[in-house]
C-alpha cells in the first residue's frame, strides 16, 4: 500500500506529450481511488456500529468528521515529523533503514 | 538516451535523490498514519481535540523510541556475538 501512494510518474519521451498527459491523469485517478477506498475502510470501522435499514444522520456526521479528521491527523503527523527532523537532522536516516 | 555532460548528470542525480527523499518522507507519514490513527482516534469529532493531539504526538515519539530501542538491542546482541 505504501509504495503506491508515492508512485512517480515515469519519465516519458518528451516527443509524446499526449501520452505523458494521459499517464499523469490516469495516475491521479488511481491515487484518488486508492484514497477513497482506504478512507472508506477506516471510516467504516470508526463510524458504523450495527448496519441498519439506512445510513442514519449520526453515521453520516461521523463519516464527514472522519474524512476531515483523517486529513487533520495527516497534517499533524507531517508537522510533528518535520519538528523532529529539525531537532535531530540525521535522525530520519536511521528510521528509514 | 542522450549522453549527459558531467554537470547535467550531477543535476539529474541531485533531482533523483530529492525525489527519493520526498517519497521516503511521504511513505513515513502514511506509515505513522496507519499506526496512530487506530490508537488515537476513537470516534471522529468535529475537530482534533487536545487529548487526540497529545496521543498523536506521543504515538510518533514512542514509535521512534521503540525503533531506537530495538535497533540498539540488536546492535548489542550482534556486538557480543550472540551471547
Amino acid at each position: 500500500m505504501e509504495a503506491s501512494w508515492s508512485l512517480p510518474v515515469s519519465s516519458l519521451d518528451a516527443t509524446d506529450p499526449q501520452l505523458q498527459q494521459f499517464v499523469e491523469v490516469e495516475t491521479q485517478k488511481q491515487r484518488v481511488q486508492l484514497l477513497v477506498h482506504h478512507m472508506t475502510e477506516l471510516c467504516w470501522e470508526k463510524c458504523m456500529d450495527k448496519p441498519g435499514p439506512k445510513l442514519d444522520s449520526r453515521a453520516e456526521v461521523c463519516l464527514v468528521n472522519c474524512v476531515e479528521r483523517f486529513i487533520d491527523t495527516s497534517q499533524f503527523i507531517v508537522n510533528r515529523l518535520e519538528q523532529i527532523q529539525k531537532a535531530r537532522p540525521f535522525f530520519s536516516e536511521s528510521l528509514s533503514n | 538516451m542522450a549522453e549527459l555532460g558531467e554537470a547535467d548528470e550531477a543535476e539529474l542525480q541531485r533531482l533523483v535523490a530529492a525525489e527519493q527523499q520526498k517519497a521516503q518522507f511521504t511513505a513515513q507519514v502514511h506509515h505513522f498514519m496507519e499506526l496512530c490513527w487506530d490508537k488515537c482516534v476513537e470516534k471522529p469529532g468535529n475537530q482534533l481535540d487536545s487529548r487526540t493531539e497529545n496521543c498523536l504526538s506521543s504515538c510518533v515519539d514512542r514509535f521512534i523510541d521503540t525503533t531506537l530501542a530495538i535497533t540498539g538491542r540488536f546492535a548489542q546482541i550482534v556486538e557480543k556475538g550472540g551471547q
